[in-house]
């Protein structure tokens, strides 16, 4: 019943009449907002004693998947929204008084419906006030007026801080990134001609360049001042990308070559943020960092604290909390001001993903991680330049904040995600990163008298072409104070993604133990709770009793502790555990499902359709499997796919004819093993694999920046990588960690006492 | 005997005196010190220099084989006269004889240049700085004369390039990718070894395996010196695309100007790099440092620079601090053998007198222009560049001067663009005159017309019979600019006479001795205050004259100086009242640079800066020589006033009239027109080797130009004069009325003969 993963949840349950409109387009995709509850508790006691968590998972910026409608946006004459507590109107306001009134819905006030809602004063004409996307799509953005405005609407800045040091340039992360900066140019956002770059290069010195148009050639100013870094020229340094763009060039095509001979093997990576902020300060902006070794010298120095003999231990958590507050504090210098940092990380050695993501989690940015990179491997490279390329092509929002509004009576508790908390509803969100999830839980303060209860994020920010514009997203659900429907109205992925975010927070805070007790101990007492409610009626002793909306719960649950993330265990880096738990607290709910529970589709087996686009024009994926070693065949061929990365699994009795159809080879010996790409041949079965793997990476490329590796894996390949693959397989017992039987046991017991 | 100028002109040297008492008692009775004015590389066409290393005493005595020197032909050895110590000659020596003799050991090779075989070092540095909070036009102007010098300079020299304004800009222009530069802060005093590891000249480097352990070509300091032949299309294009200091500033503020930090970072610069070789580093700034060490005035248009009369009260806020940074980092720049030049191009004063150490002390040369784009700075600039006949700079770097005396003769010190090396030695007196205790001393740069006062005392209990010889030997050791080392020996002999010989006052050399004087008096203002100098100057004279002069004890009437002394209290006089002694009609930048210049001129041009030379030009016979005197001012000639510093050419009134007129472009007024024209032409003879190009003055009689004449001339007919006074705004005959409170010369001479042949 994996497969039941892939399902979208289904509506609501909402009396008839709650909503001014009665179309689907009323709730809101579950990917900009869900709740791990679909009918809210009338009351804190009845959501305490079934121990299921309240929370909101929203992705407000997401990018609408292949074959979805785009948020609509509107223009109108006001953007109207309740006086008293500023709601926006919404497809759940009540109209009253012969419709000449509404009644908000959040906080029962009613408010008058303007003029311009039924008649068209330029046209003369009367409208339907139900042809307003407002009244009729949850998901809405409003290009805001200039009272939305404390200033002019920032540009697109994007100021790339990259390591030029000895490590940097040997791995080709140097040539590689500036060759995709190069060819991303004309994709970068600029509707409106204002987007600025600066370009500043760091060893053991700062070097910024002065980009003004009129030079005939960049020039490279550098700073050696570590004890006191500054900005080495007033202007010219952060450019017009349309004005400087021959000069951008220039220095773009010959980075590469420029630090070639470099004997420098110290980076200043702490200093070069640190002024590269005070250049932002002013109009706020993207910092992005791409960084080969660990910042040395100057402020914000690193030391090489990786100690193997900690992994494993209690003691492992030292190894994930930042080494140093600097990096955390000049983040949240830069969040007050706007700026957001994305930090890029390409470690040889070890990174200190744990102190330097720090930059990207208070700032609303994001953490890539690419251990071991070398350039020479296409790979490599390509997996790098598709990833960047994208991220620098991406919708951008700047200078966002993000206010969550709710019915009367629920209160928000606490905020989890990349993103500085500005007051008690209102994050900061220097940069609304498409791929960044935040999750919200909240508490019943008084009790719900109503039968629906709402909720409404709305983000302001500034869209990629220069617009001021608000994009609101309200949900709305049934209120219960029956236990059972709340239990039936579970969902067992925002609950999974809910807890699986706040099992980083506890892994930081305390250990990773902690956490993963937590985790089971959570599951565990949802069943008891069930139990408890259903008074033990109807199961036999010895059965754990479970709400069928919730039976995926133990098996993710399993996924999560086995993730590598929480995986218990001395064998992970601590760079490879903090990179894992980064991405864990910042994804949205689709990645965080797809990395705890990766997708096994068997190849020697396709059904007819897969591969090839179904009848809503999409490409049909064939069946999820269980993930167990005994699920797979002596002569299968797997494809699991992990969000970041796709196995290919070939097995020793494979059929070779399928061999010669997908790798182009004669026979098992002849596959080549480890981190490649599949030939593409002109047969049905290779170019329906392909595209089978060729949807995969473009939806985690367009949704999740993710070009995800691909890795052939034949059953007798070397251990290492067979130990990867197989560490997927969650149902198996890994290591000390319980098979899925074994938990569901395990679970069994506890619920039992 | 031959004449003063013509010894000079052999051996460089002037001396106060030429025949020497032989009791110290007597030696302090003659008032003027026993001096030397030495001019070490005094160009002589006659003088080739020789390719064999010197024959030298043994340590420590070290002096140089002289034709002065006793020798034994058959017992190969020869007697130093310094310190008596018999010396074997060298073997290649063998074959001296009294008709083969070397050429150290001929009479007319008193003074001698060894080209020594010690490999050439590596060629000279030239390092500029330049200022970019300039208006446009002077930036440009500015570019342009520098873009035009690299053609000027040896292609193998090494040239860097730093910037600045609010920070300071290091240009690496050894780097090939795009133009680069390191940026240092304005405000801060960054050490030597800060430079250095900014510059990227000490990190820790990578040893990544499998790497060829070969260090690129563009590694260390060839980043950022290279030679001319290499760099010069690079930098001529960084040089053309130099923009203005790009930090803004509000219009009641001045620009922030880093100058100190960035005299910082280039001495930093060259010392870490470059270690006692011959290396100019060139300042070219248009106003004065207003932020960072060196700090001369706030950046507020409202604060004032300090004046005279601040620094008397000592209320100039900035000016101990700034002398505090300056003073150091010139002893630092002098003791790495750096040389630093500074050029203004500003109409105000830019803090030269903060500065001054930094060319003092290495002999820099200080150009003051009121802007780049004028000739003052194009041409001076240009003719530092002058070059030999064998197409060397006319320049030597690096230099060191050691002075060696026979043993009756100690050394007092020396006054001149040098610094002590510390040199101690029992040769060295009692007395202190200049830079003294040393018997040696640095000089980071010298021309061919570079002179220092060298100063002597007498020695205590001397038994030296009159008619013997005393000797003295200057030795400099010295980078020539092809890179060459050299050395250049000269050895002076005079004799010693009884005290109260007559040969004495007769081999008084006034002009010298005014020269030796004036630089006393300079120095001593550098550091006391103007009145007690003019006081001191004063007792000497009058003690002089007591010593020298023929008078009776309280009647003027007959006091009569020696032939040979007649002039001295004229130049005492003009001295008295010149620039280099008076504040107050000068800022103190003006002063500073005065001052500067008097210190490293040879003797000749000293004297036209004490006391200038006026020419007349009339129809009636042929331009002469005239008093610098309001006498001379007559309405129908044409006066050429040289100040050193000023050529200025006065047209009297009547001739100013017709000038106006035009006449001199009619045929028949011929004469006119060449007349106007025969002071031009002289003009530019004096200009031709002049250093720096003097500041032109074309002016009429009643012009307000005129003032720069009349401020030289004697006012032997002042408003005062009560002969002259009834036609005060008229004009007076025979001269022209000076509005001045100075006492004329004659009014000055009257003074001084009371004041001498009274019996105090
Ligand atoms: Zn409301
Ligand atoms: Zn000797």
């Amino acid at each position: 019943y994996v497969q039941e993963l892939e399902g979208a949840a289904g509506l609501p349950w909402i009396a008839a009449g709650s909503s001014a409109s009665t179309t689907p387009t009323s709730h809101p995709h579950p990917s900009y907002k869900t709740c791990t509850l679909e009918a809210a508790p009338a009351s804190q006691a009845i959501l305490n004693k079934s121990k299921l968590p309240f929370a909101l998972v929203v992705t407000p910026y997401r990018v609408p998947a292949e074959g979805e409608p785009p948020v609509p946006i509107i223009n109108p004459e006001q953007i109207v929204r309740c006086r008293r507590c500023r709601t926006y109107i919404n497809p759940w306001v009540q109209f009253v008084e012969q419709g000449t009134r509404w009644r908000c819905n959040l906080c029962y006030l009613t408010n008058e419906v303007p003029s311009f809602f039924d008649w068209d004063s330029e046209t003369r004409t009367s409208r339907n006030r139900l042809d307003r996307p407002e009244l009729t799509h949850s998901c809405v953005e409003f290009v805001a007026p200039q009272e939305y405005m404390v200033r002019p609407p920032q540009p697109c800045v994007f100021v790339f801080v990259i390591d030029v040091s000895f490590a940097a340039v040997a791995s080709g992360m140097v040539a590689t990134a500036a060759r995709t900066i190069l060819d991303s140019l004309d994709g970068m956002p600029n509707e409106d001609n204002r987007t600025k770059v600066a370009i500043v290069t760091v060893d053991s010195a700062l070097h910024f360049y002065n980009l003004n148009s009129a030079l005939s050639d960049p020039q490279m100013l550098v700073v050696g001042d570590l004890d006191d870094p500054f900005i080495p020229q007033p202007e010219d340094l952060l450019v017009n990308l349309s004005e400087s763009r021959t000069q951008i060039e220039a220095l773009l095509s010959r980075m590469g070559d420029m630090f070639r001979n470099t004997q420098q093997s110290q980076s200043a990576l702490g200093g070069a943020v640190q002024v590269v902020f005070k250049m932002l300060q002013p109009i706020g902006g993207k910092i992005v960092v791409l960084q080969s070794s660990l910042p040395s010298v100057g402020p914000g120095a690193l030391k090489a604290r990786e100690d193997p003999k900690l992994l494993g231990t209690p003691k492992e958590v030292t190894l994930l909390n930042p080494a140093s507050m600097f990096y955390k504090q000049i983040a949240v210098d830069c969040s007050r001001a706007q700026v957001s940092v994305d930090v890029w990380l390409f470690g040889s050695g070890y990174n200190d993903v744990a102190t330097l993501s720090g930059l990207a989690k208070h700032t609303g940015g994001s953490t890539y991680y690419y251990p071991g990179f070398s350039a020479t491997r296409p790979d490599d490279a390509i997996k790098f330049a598709t990833e960047f390329s994208h991220f620098l092509t991406k919708p951008l929002g700047l200078e966002a904040v993000l206010r969550v509004r709710a019915s009367r009576g629920i209160k928000m508790t606490s905020f989890h995600g990349n993103f500085f908390l500005r007051s008690t509803d209102l994050l900061a969100l220097p940069n609304v990163n498409p791929d960044a999830c935040y999750v919200i839980e909240m508490e019943i303060e008084e009790t719900l008298q109503s039968g629906v209860a709402c909720f409404q994020t709305a983000v302001l920010h500034t869209s990629s072409n220069g617009e001021r514009r608000i994009r609101v997203v309200t949900l709305a659900l049934p209120v219960t104070n029956q236990l059972g429907d709340l239990f039936a109205a579970a969902d067992v992925k925002a609950v999974t993604t809910v807890l699986a975010k706040k099992a980083v927070e506890r892994s930081l805070d305390y250990k990773l133990e902690d956490a993963r007790d937590a985790l089971v101990n959570k599951c565990a007492d949802i069943f008891s709770a069930f139990k408890a409610q259903s008074g033990g009626g109807g199961a036999s002793a010895g059965q754990l009793l479970i709400p069928s909306n919730l039976k995926l719960l133990p098996l993710l649950t399993l996924a999560t502790l086995k993730n590598i993330a929480f995986r218990p265990g001395p064998q992970i880096p601590s760079d490879l555990r903090s990179s894992a738990l980064a991405l864990m607290y910042h994804y949205p709910l689709e990645m965080v499902i797809a990395t705890l529970h990766p997708r096994l589709y068997a190849l020697h087996v396709l059904p007819p359709q897969a591969g090839l686009p179904g009848s809503d024009g999409l490409l049909v994926l064939p069946p999820m499997m269980n993930l167990g070693s005994d699920r797979l065949e002596r002569h299968g061929v797997y494809l699991l796919d992990n969000g970041r990365e796709i196995f290919l699994y070939v097995s020793k009795l494979a059929d070779p004819q399928l061999i010669q159809a997908l790798f182009g080879v004669q026979g098992y010996d002849a596959v080549a093993t480890g981190k490649s790409a599949l030939p593409a041949l002109q047969n049905d079965y290779s170019i329906r694999v392909q595209a089978i793997i060729g949807k995969i990476r473009q939806t985690r490329l367009t949704m999740f920046t993710t070009y995800p590796h691909f890795y052939v894996v034949k059953e007798d390949a070397d251990p290492a990588l067979r130990m990867l693959f197989m560490s997927h397989l969650i149902e198996d017992r890994i290591d000390s960690v319980w098979s899925y039987s074994q938990f569901l046991g395990h679970l069994r017991e506890i619920v039992a006492k | 005997m031959s004449t003063f100028e013509e010894i000079e002109d052999r051996d460089g040297v002037r001396l106060s005196w030429n025949v020497w008492p032989n009791s110290r008692i007597e030696a302090t009775r003659m008032v003027v010190p026993i001096g030397a004015l030495y001019t070490p590389l005094k160009e002589r066409e006659d003088l080739q220099p020789v390719f064999y290393e010197p024959v030298t005493c043994k340590p420590p005595c070290r002096a140089v084989l002289n034709p002065y020197c006793q020798i034994d032909v058959h017992g190969r050895l020869w007697i130093c006269p310094f310190c008596l110590q018999r010396n074997q000659f060298p073997p290649h020596y063998k074959d001296i004889s009294n008709v083969n003799l070397p050429a150290e050991l001929l009479a007319q090779f008193t003074t001698i240049e060894y080209t020594l075989s010690r490999p050439p070092s590596i060629p000279p540095i030239f390092l500029y700085v330049v200022d970019t909070c300039l208006d446009e036009v002077d930036l440009k102007a500015l570019k342009d004369s520098l873009v035009v010098s690299l053609s000027l300079l040896p292609q193998q020299a090494l040239i860097g390039l730093v910037t600045y304004g609010t920070m300071v800009q290091v240009h690496e222009i050894g780097y090939g990718d795009c133009p680069k530069s390191y940026v240092f802060r304005g405000t801060k005093d960054y050490t030597a070894a800060q430079v250095q590891t900014m510059l990227g000249l000490s990190a820790p480097v990578a040893r990544p395996q499998g790497m060829a352990s070969a260090q690129p070509a563009n590694m260390g300091a060839a980043r950022f010196l290279l030679p001319v032949e290499q760099c010069e299309f690079t930098l001529t294009s960084i040089l053309e695309q130099l923009q203005r200091d790009p930090w803004p500033y509000a219009t009641d503020r001045r620009p922030l100007r880093c100058t100190g930090a960035a005299m910082s970072v280039a001495i930093g610069l060259l010392e870490t790099c470059f270690q006692n070789t011959g290396s100019r580093v060139m300042l070219f700034t248009g106003g004065p440092c207003t932020s960072g060490p060196g700090q001369v005035v706030g950046p507020e248009l409202k604060e004032a620079i300090r004046s005279h009369n601040d620094l008397e009260k000592d209320t100039a806020k900035h000016f101990k601090k700034a002398n505090k940074f300056f003073e150091p980092l010139a002893k630092r720049a002098a003791e790495k053998g750096q040389i630093i030049d500074v050029f203004i191009g500003c109409l105000d004063q830019i803090g030269i007198l903060e500065m001054k150490a930094l060319p003092n002390y290495t002999n820099g040369v200080v150009v003051m222009a009121d802007s780049f784009n004028t000739a003052i700075f194009k041409q001076s600039f240009i003719r530092v560049f002058t070059k030999d006949a064998d197409g060397h700079l006319d320049m030597g770097f690096n230099a060191m001067l050691d002075v060696q005396t026979t043993r009756e003769l100690r050394i007092c010190g020396l006054i001149g663009p040098a610094t002590s090396a510390n040199k101690k030695n029992e040769r060295i007196g009692e007395t202190e005159i200049g830079i003294g205790g040393t018997s040696a001393w640095r000089l980071s740069s010298l021309t061919p017309k570079t002179t220092v006062g060298v100063y002597f005392e007498v020695g205590p209990n001397i038994t030296v019979q009159p008619g013997t010889r005393g000797l003295i030997q200057f030795v400099t050791h010295y980078q020539h600019s092809s890179g060459a080392f050299r050395l250049r020996v000269t050895t002076i002999a005079r004799n010693w006479a009884d005290g109260i010989s007559p040969e004495i006052p007769a081999s008084f050399d006034q002009e010298a001795a005014a020269v030796l004087m004036a630089r006393i008096a300079v120095f001593k203002a550098e550091i006391d205050d103007g009145p007690d100098v003019l006081r001191w100057l004063d007792r000497m004279l009058i003690r002089l004259c007591q010593k020298f002069a023929d008078y009776r004890k309280d009647d003027p009437s007959v006091f009569r100086l020696p032939d040979n002394f007649i002039l001295y209290p004229q130049f005492m006089f003009h001295l008295r009242r010149s620039q280099f002694l008076q504040v107050f009609n000068n800022s103190p930048d003006e002063t500073a640079y005065y001052r500067h210049v008097i210190m490293r001129e040879d003797t000749q041009n000293t004297l036209i800066m004490i006391q200038p030379t006026l020419s007349s030009y009339s129809f009636e016979g042929e331009p002469q020589p005239v008093l610098l005197d309001s006498v001379s001012i007559k309405p129908d000639v044409i006066l050429l006033l040289d100040t050193f510093f000023h050529i200025l050419i006065w047209h009297g009134e009547h001739l100013a009239v017709w000038r106006k007129q035009g006449y001199q472009e009619k045929p028949e007024y011929e004469n006119f027109k060449r007349l106007l024209e025969e002071p031009k032409r002289d003009s530019q003879d004096l200009l031709a080797d002049r250093f720096p190009i003097p500041r032109y003055i074309d002016c009429d009689q009643g012009g307000s130009q005129a003032r720069f004449l009349l401020s030289k001339l004697n006012p032997s007919t002042t408003h005062v004069t009560p002969a002259a006074y009834g036609q005060y705004g008229g004009q007076a005959q025979p001269g022209q009325a000076i509005l001045t409170d100075d006492v004329s010369l004659q009014v000055f001479m009257e003074h001084l003969k009371k004041l001498a042949v009274s019996g105090s």
